[in-house]
């Protein structure tokens, strides 16, 4: 039956070779996609490894006895945004264990470099970065120790007395190979869980809709196929037999379709290793596949096609009579909307209530989310209808007449076609309501736009405050800053000004803090006015004014973090000339933002304060960082988005030409009649687009209102306005679609000729 | 096979409200060629469904070689219909996507019969019906003749008990439809077949052994026919 369901697939004519193809690029498309995934899970999972070692002083890894003790600390560098992973080691014996991917331990004075670092550092001025480092290169850390291929990490060899004495310093025997995901306590790593769950989800979103594709493909030319099968059945092939030549036809195409997905797959590896979702590109050895992945996709993709196959000719029970008698089906009910109601109400039911763990909120929110995604779906038919009715009304147009009543008597044909479209409308209204909304609240206030924006971005900031005491005092203050530091950062060409926050002798209560903690006043901040005058963006001194106090902490410049600083800081009594003897809290330099400004300025800072666990930083730097993740998954949205669309749409042009192919007799015999064309493309044409826009406009709100119910829960955010790009989105997308109906409509006036009206 | 091969008593079946048969009874004897005849709508295509085990009546029995059709499941009817029944209809047999060889030899493939095996004692037929030369062509490259000759051949290939004909000369003009019920005719008298053939039309019904008519869903002799007017 098997060779027969096959023989039947390869020799059934123009259109049988057109569902083959169809079905077979739909899994094609879905297969590449769904390997790009599987392959983007392992590189995760491999990269989360390669960042295992940096991890070694916070692994909970039982010590090794017999081992020289490794003096390490780790710490974090930046060149232009990009974090540079420092560590400084210093051996105490011959036998300490040393770091994958460099052939020993460097020496006081020696450093190993990855090559995108080393690079750098041959490439600019020391005073840029080379400074930074005590020694000199003496090799290249290898692969096996970099997360990606343009990692910056050094390996700074020093004497157990300076690592020691540094801020963060550990002991350690081993190097740790536990990956982040494994170590609560670990500092660096994707913590590829999380992201994971993510891309798994991706894998799950694009996979629906090639499902749908490959469904309503198998219903291409079905008339013709419940003809043959009712001649099969005539002459004695059981149901059984029927179903087994259906599965064959449609496992053929899917097995076609994931020989062509396994071969688009290397250039959509291509493309994953530039979109560094976890913060760094992959190693393009690391997108690879397993025994398992590859054993799930050409047994599983094959299987799910044939299963969809199998679904989509269920509703058609073929008797040796032909199909068995039609009868209208049952009007869809309005319950149909409970399942996207119960989704909202879930989610609804977690403002206020948002579990602790992301694990929770995991479990919390997907529920909700699967109910109005899966719910929409199901509601499609009943809104189709309605909609349908209330199009028919009173209307005197035979196109609306003959649309309508179609629509109303099997809305779920009617809708059938739209639903893959509908789904990625929902899915893109959400995403981009939760991540406009996020963006939105993290950016710039209105105040710091317009130009001001950028010289705050591009203020470099040394901040060595790490906390406040219990007496309210910061803690964390460095050593005065040395005249000549002043001079020289003045010095360098594109900074605009120099402000140094000193700890306060006066303990004066911070003037930004009185909407902060109970408890003791935490102490406030002293600065020059001379030198605020020359920052002027962080605020003035009142006239005459020498010195004044300010915040004590600088991070986030009250933008990010605290946006409520005063206009004016308040005047200290500690008179200008004691300031230059008092311990620093922060040093402010106001930049051009020219590259080289910013690293001449973070080296002289570094050089001035070394071993400090942060290095100096700007605000755009932070929110490259902060924002890193977000724009990846942004553009993991837009890729799931614009994949989803381009399938939606391939579906909808087939369902309208495989519509259209199966009307060809009632639609040639009304134009036998005297029916216009026109009517006749305007009926098409109604009965596509009417279920589009109406369950399209219904998408968007639960899009929204997901996207409302899901930021007010766990992030206490509202929605914004989207924004013109998503405006663009919507209506070129529905644009699009509408084009992909009317472009079938040529189809119409071929067979609908006279000749198609014939008898068989 | 000798008596009687094939039995219908007081069958009932609607369609929805509509009552298609309601009491019919019809006795056939092996080797017999019987004509249902009948005006639209009486019932006779409803009739020989039943007897083919297409349909399954809501009352009554059917009865064929002394196995009650109507009481077998899907499955075991599908195999009664490929292996001791035979088909030829008005229009919409053949299977479009095979050749005329296939599609003779569809029946013997669907029973499990090697693919090479099959298509030569599919072909031993083209010469039999006068279908020389058309093997290879697929449905819509036939006339309507040879189409129903092709059905006649793949009716015929089980070498099956009874042939169940609806209309089968209905699409045909008068000439080709003499000539398809010539060859049905002489086939199933040579080897032995019963012929059960559903027509409307009086010349057809002629070449049968018997006569029956179908009205308003029972079955009554041409005599009692004569009788009641």
């Amino acid at each position: 039956m098997i060779s027969l369901g096959i023989r039947l697939a390869l020799a059934g004519g123009r259109e049988a070779l057109a569902r083959l193809v169809v079905i077979a690029c739909a899994v094609a498309a879905g297969v590449g996609l769904l390997l790009g995934m599987l392959a983007a899970i392992n590189g995760v999972h491999s990269q989360d490894n390669r960042y295992s070692w940096l991890n070694s002083a916070h692994s909970t890894d039982t010590p090794r006895s017999g081992v020289d003790p490794l003096w390490w600390r780790l710490s974090g560098d930046a060149y232009q945004g990009e974090r540079i992973g420092r560590v400084d080691v210093a051996a105490t014996g011959t036998n300490s264990p040393v770091p994958p991917g460099i052939p020993r331990l460097p020496a006081p004075g020696e450093y190993y470099a990855s090559p995108a670092l080393a690079r750098l550092l041959a490439d600019l001025p020391a005073d840029q970065l080379a400074d930074r480092y005590p020694g000199h290169l003496v090799g290249t850390i290898g692969s096996t120790a970099l997360p990606g291929p343009d990692s910056l990490v050094i390996v700074v060899g020093r004497t157990p007395a300076e690592v020691k004495a540094a801020d963060g310093s550990h002991e350690i025997t081993s190097i740790t190979t536990t990956p982040s995901t494994d170590c609560d306590d670990c500092p660096v790593g994707p913590k590829g869980s999380s992201v994971i769950l993510i891309l798994s989800v991706t894998a799950g979103a694009l996979v629906f809709p090639v499902l749908i594709l490959v469904g309503m493909a198998t219903r291409l030319s079905a008339a013709r196929r419940e003809y043959r099968f009712a001649a099969m059945r005539l002459v004695g092939a059981t149901p059984r037999q029927v179903s087994v030549i259906a599965t064959a036809e449609a496992a053929l195409a899917a097995a076609a379709g994931v020989a062509i997905g396994f071969a688009v797959f290397p250039p959509i590896r291509l493309a994953l290793v530039r979109m560094d979702f976890t913060g760094t590109p992959f190693f393009l050895s690391d997108l690879s596949l397993n025994l398992w992945d590859v054993l799930l996709v050409v047994l599983g993709v094959p299987v799910a096609a044939a299963v969809a196959a199998g679904i989509a000719l269920a509703r058609v029970r073929v008797s040796p009579l032909g199909v068995a008698r039609r009868v209208t089906p049952p009007p869809p009910r309005a319950w149909r909307l409970l399942p996207m109601l119960l989704g909202v109400a879930e989610l609804a039911f977690f403002i206020g209530r948002r579990p602790n763990t992301s694990a929770g909120q995991s479990m919390a929110f997907t529920p909700g989310m699967v109910l109005i995604l899966g719910g929409l779906v199901y509601a499609g038919p009943w809104l189709t209808m309605v909609g349908a009715r209330l199009m028919v009304g009173r209307s005197n147009d035979p196109a609306v007449l003959i649309a309508g009543r179609r629509l109303a008597d099997d809305p779920k044909a009617g809708f059938r076609s739209v639903g893959g479209l509908v789904l990625a409308l929902c899915v893109t209204t959400g995403s981009v309501a939760i991540i406009t909304a996020i963006t939105a609240e993290r950016g710039l206030p209105e105040i710091y736009t317009a130009g001001a924006g950028a010289a705050v971005d591009h203020t470099v900031l040394g901040s060595y405050l790490t906390g406040w005491g219990d007496d309210g005092r910061p803690t964390g203050a460095e050593k005065p800053l040395p005249a000549s530091v002043t001079t020289q950062l003045r010095a360098i060409p594109g900074v605009a000004g120099v402000t140094v926050i000193h700890a306060d002798p006066l303990g004066t209560p911070d003037p930004t803090e009185h909407q902060g903690p109970v408890g003791a006043a935490r102490q406030g901040g002293l600065a020059s006015c001379e030198q605020l005058a020359g920052t002027p963006l962080f605020h003035t001194c009142a006239a005459g004014a020498q010195t004044a106090t300010t915040a004590a902490d600088f991070d986030g410049f009250g933008v990010d973090i605290g946006s409520n600083w005063p206009r004016q800081w308040p005047t200290s009594s500690v008179p200008a000339a004691q300031l230059d003897g008092l311990p620093v809290l922060d040093v402010v330099v106001g930049t051009t933002g020219s590259a080289a400004t910013v690293e001449r300025v973070r080296t002289l800072l570094e050089g001035t304060y070394p071993d400090r666990a942060m290095a100096p930083w700007t605000l755009s730097e932070y929110r490259t960082q902060a924002q890193g993740q977000l724009s990846s998954f942004q553009r993991l949205a837009n890729t799931v988005t614009l994949a989803s669309l381009v399938v939606a749409g391939c579906s909808l042009a087939v369902g309208v030409a495989g519509g259209l192919s199966e009307r060809r007799r009632p639609f040639s015999l009304l134009r036998l009649t005297g029916v216009q064309l026109g009517v006749l493309r305007r009926t098409v044409l109604l009965e596509s687009a009417m279920p589009l826009l109406v369950v399209s406009g219904v998408a968007i709100g639960m899009g929204f209102l997901a996207a409302e119910l899901f930021l007010k829960a766990q992030l206490g955010y509202s929605v914004r306005s989207p924004g013109a790009m998503y405006c663009v989105m919507v209506v070129g997308g529905l644009a699009a679609s509408l084009g992909v109906i009317t472009s079938t409509l040529p189809l119409l006036r071929r067979i609908t000729g006279p000749e198609a009206a014939r008898n068989d | 096979m000798t008596g009687i091969v094939l039995e219908a008593r007081g069958l009932e079946l609607s369609f929805g409200p509509t009552p298609a048969l309601r009491g019919a009874d019809l006795a056939v004897e092996a080797g017999e060629i019987l004509a249902i005849m009948g005006p639209s709508g009486s019932g006779k295509s409803t009739l020989l469904h039943c007897l083919a085990g297409i349909l399954t009546p809501d009352a009554g029995e059917i009865e064929f070689a002394g196995r009650r059709l109507d009481t077998m499941k899907e499955a075991q009817r599908s195999e009664l219909r490929r292996d001791r029944f035979g088909f030829v209809f008005q229009f919409g047999q053949l299977v479009p996507e095979l050749t005329a060889e296939e599609n003779v030899a569809l029946p013997l493939l669907l029973g499990g019969r090697k693919r090479a095996a099959a298509l030569a004692e599919a072909r031993s037929w083209f010469g039999r019906l006068g279908l020389d030369g058309l093997e290879a062509r697929r449905s819509g490259e036939l006339s309507g003749g040879q189409a129903q000759r092709v059905a006649l051949a793949r009716a015929m290939v089980t070498r099956p008990d009874v042939i169940f004909a609806d209309e089968p000369t209905g699409a045909l003009d008068s000439l080709t439809g003499e000539q398809v019920m010539d060859l049905l005719v002489s086939t199933a008298r040579e080897h032995g077949t019963t012929v059960v053939v559903v027509t409307h039309e009086p010349r057809v019904a002629a070449c049968a052994d018997r006569e029956v008519t179908v009205r308003d869903g029972r079955v009554t002799t041409a005599f009692m026919e004569r009788m009641a007017s």
